[in-house]
């Protein structure tokens, strides 16, 4: 057995010598994919491992324990300093003002006061490099504070200049380059600021009901005896949050996983159109070996042997592919590694794994033999009498129930090998169904087209009849690039749409709808002279407040919420602590879905309304019951009425509002909104309330737009670009399709040019022919585009459709010129032969 | 024209009843053979003549297994390979035929000796290189045998064809207009070396030819004339 698989190999390797150009189509495709799946798995596999090796710096100790308004209980502070190292941590939202004192500026920061003991594991790296463990001072008359260098380059303040937070003044130290507790900053409403937790004291923005987050990172002095079950017993029945290093690093997983998961489907969807030029390649190179396989079997060769020796020859083709993309992409976590540990981690160590090895090598195993299965079978078909002249048998289907079964079998592991990759069922399965759901409307959307085409009776003039014959025929690989191409087309068109109606729907929102800004931290004691100035400067209907306080859910229907099942979209609300108002007029532009509001002079058992989206992804109905920890104290509160939420309107949007009760005597503090009356006025009004109440910050929703729409530029980007990527691997596809069809092409020019063609006219007719191909898959790229983006923007997003016709018209040409321009340059060569020495060669 | 040796006396190889091969197109159908009946005994040696289209190749092409037939029955030592499936016939290719083309027909990627050796690593019959590297120095390309067929002149690529053929030391030999493709002195080496061959090997060879003097070198003549044998 192993004795004769040497020799088909060997047989194999010497009738493949010389062939190798043939394949360079089919080795660039199968290494995009496979390259692209290993680099991305082993990027992720690297981030998992150096978090959980980084994941105690990560979270500044083992423990994380916190409180929103109050500090921790005298009794949790004091067990928590005699059992282990700790450090404590104050964190608030503020206005920082910088400037000169007659024209002070300002900017929301988000400040992090530390004791001496921070940080417990890790270094704080600052600029210019200090070799103190924490460079804040805190002798007066001078503290000192260090910035993000975001702040730096927002506000143009620098080492030394002074600022103002609070009724403090400050001497900026140094620029923060590592915070070794907290890995990304993009989530965060201002740049942070260090500084001391003395310092902070002395300025005056630590008022009761502030929002103000208590942390204490702890290490425990035991870790065998104290664990998560200890912590949770000594804060039971407190408002005290316990994040432990599992949790925490479980959040990030689940990023990475998330984000690994979307490009490796990339990888996949890029191998599965690169399957495309594969099958091309294989195609083109068994019609190149027709003579050869026609010869062999003239000696004596069985049908499985001639099939067992290209298989031979794919394979080896496969190992050379699959090999160095392999290796290129376990050595990207090393290429990229000083970039890594400067954006993540101070030190980041590469390391190579397994797992990204064994999948990427089965996706390229199995498209690759997927895509081969067919080609390769047409040596079933090729007659050793071809040798004299072409055969018309076919005996194909002896062996097509096996191949079905292998083709079968080998979908099916590929189907089991994306459900293990995306490890989430459901998630899965519908990713399984939109690929081969986009793929067979592709497919018969581009079969149809080419039925119309290939039925079209009126003459349109001889070019158009030449053209249309040309890519309708039989052997035409026209659908091959119509299929590779529209993929991608359709991504970048969703994409556009999708993008342009969501940028429309906010940009509308910001001018007729959003607040210009909102006003938080307002002490209740301030609200009433608040509302009075803002009723001067904007008039009664332009200004919204409502009281807020935070807190937590505990219990739905007397269920511990942590042993309840709801919906993975609205998981989130149940996670950490929620802001709540109370309130028994109805708020402004409330509108109910069910129930009614309570009455005015409501004062019985606690109600709540919940927004209705939420009430239904946590199964609640009206008369259901929540239980609610505020302040470390117990509230039931009875579901009376849900309500449509629209975030995208960015006003005061609470999930949870109370009816009135005692609650209101708890520490809060109120939240309001300014709508746009006159921009100078506007900030006039918001100018004179920050710097008379200097615990008040105000934030602008034009500023917010534009840093989420920073983020979701960048979203955007790395989907276009993913969506180019496979606009890529439909170029290698047409590259290989060009390099099949070449001698046929070869024999038309010659043909052509005999008749009186002249070079300019043949570049013109493949102009016709190529840019005609191109519009058919702009035209069904564009069916696509706009089907799946009015089902999602329909049905996800709930947002009207908008286009960008000036970006839609782009982007539909572009694959047409970049098929034809494309194909023109690698046919060049063709159109400038002798056509006589052509046909001497051709016969 | 009479037969050089009595047919009788001989061991009967091949039989041919009634043949017809009629090739289908999408426009017409063509009756290439239009009912052969021919008996070829144990190491004669056939030449078959005809004028181009006739159906010569068709017809050695069949013995060969290489062509269906619409119609009739072929024998092969008496047994039918007329109903054989494809795998069947390679295996009765591989075993009792060697083809030699007119255009030579070798693997462009490998040298002369392994072109010869390649029907005995087809049927997994290799054991070493010895019997190949006799046969290209008994066709005189001792000195070729590290050669790529686009290293060979036409000459030479007949001679390693030849050799292939006789690899598998097979009983039937074919050659399809063997010299269609040479000049007249490799034509008549070539020639020459086949039937030196031939009476080597003891072995039967049927040869399709134009030339009426290599025709006159075998034993019998069948000229065929529009899908039939005429006399």
């Amino acid at each position: 057995m192993l004795l004769e698989t040497l020799k088909n190999l060997t047989l194999s390797i010497r009738e493949l010598r010389g062939s190798f150009n043939e394949f360079k189509i089919v080795v660039a495709s199968i290494f995009l994919g496979v390259f692209i799946i290993s680099a991305v798995g082993s990027i992720s596999q690297n981030l998992k491992s150096e978090i959980k090796n980084k994941r105690v710096e990560m979270l500044g100790g083992n423990f994380e324990l916190s409180t929103t308004y109050q500090e921790f209980p005298k009794n949790i502070k004091s067990w928590l300093e005699e059992n282990g190292k700790t450090t404590h941590i104050i964190e608030l939202r503020t206005m920082l003002s910088y400037g000169s004192q007659s024209s002070l500026k300002r900017r929301i920061v988000e400040l992090k006061a530390v004791d001496n003991n921070y940080p417990l594991v890790g270094k704080v790296l600052t600029s210019p490099f200090q070799n103190v463990k924490l460079p804040l001072g805190t002798k007066k008359p001078e503290k000192k504070i260090l910035i993000d260098k975001s702040l730096k380059d927002q506000i143009g303040i620098d080492v030394g200049d002074f600022v103002y937070l609070g009724k403090s003044k400050f001497k900026i130290n140094g620029i923060i380059e590592k915070e070794p507790d907290r890995i990304f900053s993009f989530a965060t409403f201002g740049p942070r600021v260090l500084l001391s937790t003395q310092a902070l004291n002395e300025t005056g923005l630590l008022k009761a009901g502030s929002l103000i987050k208590y942390k204490t990172k702890f290490i425990p002095n035991n870790k065998n005896k104290i664990n998560l079950a200890t912590l949770n017993d000594l804060v039971k029945g407190t408002n005290v949050s316990i994040r432990s290093i599992e949790n925490t690093t479980n959040n990030f997983n689940n990023f990475v996983d998330r984000t690994s998961i979307f490009i490796s489907l990339v990888g996949l969807i890029t191998l599965l159109i690169s399957g495309a030029g594969i099958s091309n390649g294989v195609k083109g190179y068994i019609i190149k070996k027709t003579k050869n396989i026609a010869i062999m079997k003239s000696l004596g060769a069985k049908n499985s042997k001639v099939l067992n020796i290209y298989l031979n020859q794919i394979l080896m083709i496969f190992l050379i592919s699959i090999i160095p993309a392999i290796m290129l992409g376990i050595s990207i976590p090393y290429l990229f590694s000083p970039i890594i540990s400067q954006e993540l981690f101070n030190t980041f160590e590469p390391s190579i794994f397994l797992q990204p090895i064994s999948i990427s090598f089965l996706y390229g195993f199995i498209i690759c033999i997927l895509f081969t299965i067919l080609p390769l079978l047409k040596t079933y078909k090729i007659k050793p009498i071809e040798l004299i002249r072409k055969s018309s048998e076919n005996s194909l289907n002896e062996t097509s129930y096996k191949i079905k079964g292998i083709i079968f079998i080998l979908i099916c592991i590929l189907c089991v090998l994306t459900m293990n990759l995306i490890n989430d069922k459901k998630l899965s399965f519908y990713i399984l169904i939109s690929i081969t759901g986009s793929f067979i409307f592709i497919y018969g959307l581009t079969n149809l087209k080419f039925y119309i085409l290939s039925k079209i009776k009126f003459r349109l003039g001889t070019t158009f009849e030449y053209v249309r014959k040309a890519i309708t025929k039989s052997n035409s690989f026209a659908r091959s690039i119509v299929i590779s191409f529209s993929i991608g087309l359709s991504l970048l068109i969703t994409l556009n749409i999708i993008e342009s109606s969501l940028d429309k729907r906010i940009t509308v929102a910001i001018n007729q709808q959003a607040p210009s800004h909102f006003l938080i931290d307002i002490q209740p004691q301030q609200i009433e002279k608040i509302k009075n100035i803002a009723l001067s400067f904007l008039g009664e209907t332009n200004f919204n407040s409502q009281p807020m306080l935070r807190g937590r859910i505990t219990e739905l229907n007397n269920q511990l919420v942590q042993g309840i099942k709801v919906d993975k979209e609205v998981e989130w609300v149940l996670r950490r602590d929620r802001a709540f108002s109370w309130s028994n007029k109805i708020p402004k532009n409330t509108k109910l879905i069910s129930g009614e509001w309570w009455p005015k002079n409501y004062d019985g058992p606690l109600l709540v309304s919940i927004g209705d989206k939420i009430a239904k992804g946590l199964n609640l109905k009206i008369g259901d019951k929540i239980k609610f920890n505020i302040l470390g104290r117990s509230f039931e509160a009875q579901i009376f009425n849900t309500r449509e939420i629209i975030w995208e309107n960015m006003d005061i949007n609470f999930i949870f509002i109370l009816s009135n009760s005692n609650i209101e005597n708890a520490p809060h503090s109120w939240i309001a909104t300014t709508k746009n009356v006159g921009q100078n006025l506007n900030n006039s009004f918001v100018e004179k309330i920050v710097s008379e109440f200097s615990n008040i910050s105000s934030i602008s929703i034009e500023e917010s737009y534009k840093s989420i729409k920073s983020i979701l530029n960048l979203l955007i980007i790395i989907i276009n670009s993913i969506a180019l990527i496979t606009l890529v691997s439909g170029i290698i596809v047409l590259a290989g399709i060009i390099d099949v069809g070449k001698k046929d092409k070869l024999y038309e020019v010659a043909i052509l040019k005999i008749l009186g063609a002249t070079p300019k006219r043949v570049a013109y007719l493949w102009f016709k022919e190529y840019f005609i191909i191109g519009l058919i898959t702009s035209v069904i790229s564009l069916i696509i585009g706009f089907f799946v983006s009015y089902v999602l923007l329909n049905y996800v997003f709930n947002i009207e459709i908008y286009f960008d016709f000036k970006m839609i018209c782009i982007l539909t040409l572009l694959v047409p010129f970049l098929i034809t321009i494309f194909s023109l340059l690698r046919m060049m060569g063709l159109i400038m032969s002798k056509p006589l020495v052509v046909l001497r060669s051709y016969f | 024209m009479t037969p050089k040796i009595k047919n009788e006396k001989k061991k009967k190889l091949i039989e041919l009843e009634n043949i017809h091969v009629d090739l289908k197109s999408s426009f017409e159908t063509i009756n290439v053979l239009k009912g052969i009946n021919l008996k070829i005994f144990k190491n004669e040696s056939v030449g078959i003549v005809g004028e181009s289209g006739a159906g010569k190749s068709t017809l050695i092409m069949c013995i060969a297994g290489l062509e269906l037939i619409s119609k009739g029955k072929i024998f092969f030592k008496n047994l039918p390979i007329h109903n054989l499936n494809e795998d069947d016939l390679a295996l009765y290719r591989s075993k009792n035929i060697g083809v030699i083309f007119q255009s030579f027909n070798l693997l462009p990627s490998m040298t002369a000796l392994e072109n010869v050796n390649l029907p005995i690593e087809i049927s997994g019959n290799f054991k070493n290189n010895k019997m190949a590297m006799e046969l290209l120095t008994a066709v005189g390309l001792k000195n070729r045998i590290f050669h790529y067929p686009h290293q060979l002149s036409g000459g030479e690529q007949q001679r390693v064809a030849i050799a292939r053929s006789l690899i598998s030391n097979p009983e039937i030999l074919i050659a399809d207009e063997p010299t269609g493709n040479l000049d007249k002195k490799n034509s008549e080496d070539v020639i020459k070396l086949l039937f030196q061959l031939k009476k080597h090997f003891g072995s039967t060879l049927i040869l399709v030819t134009h030339d009426t003097f290599v025709a006159k070198l075998c034993d019998r003549i069948i000229r065929i004339d529009n899908g039939l044998i005429v006399k």
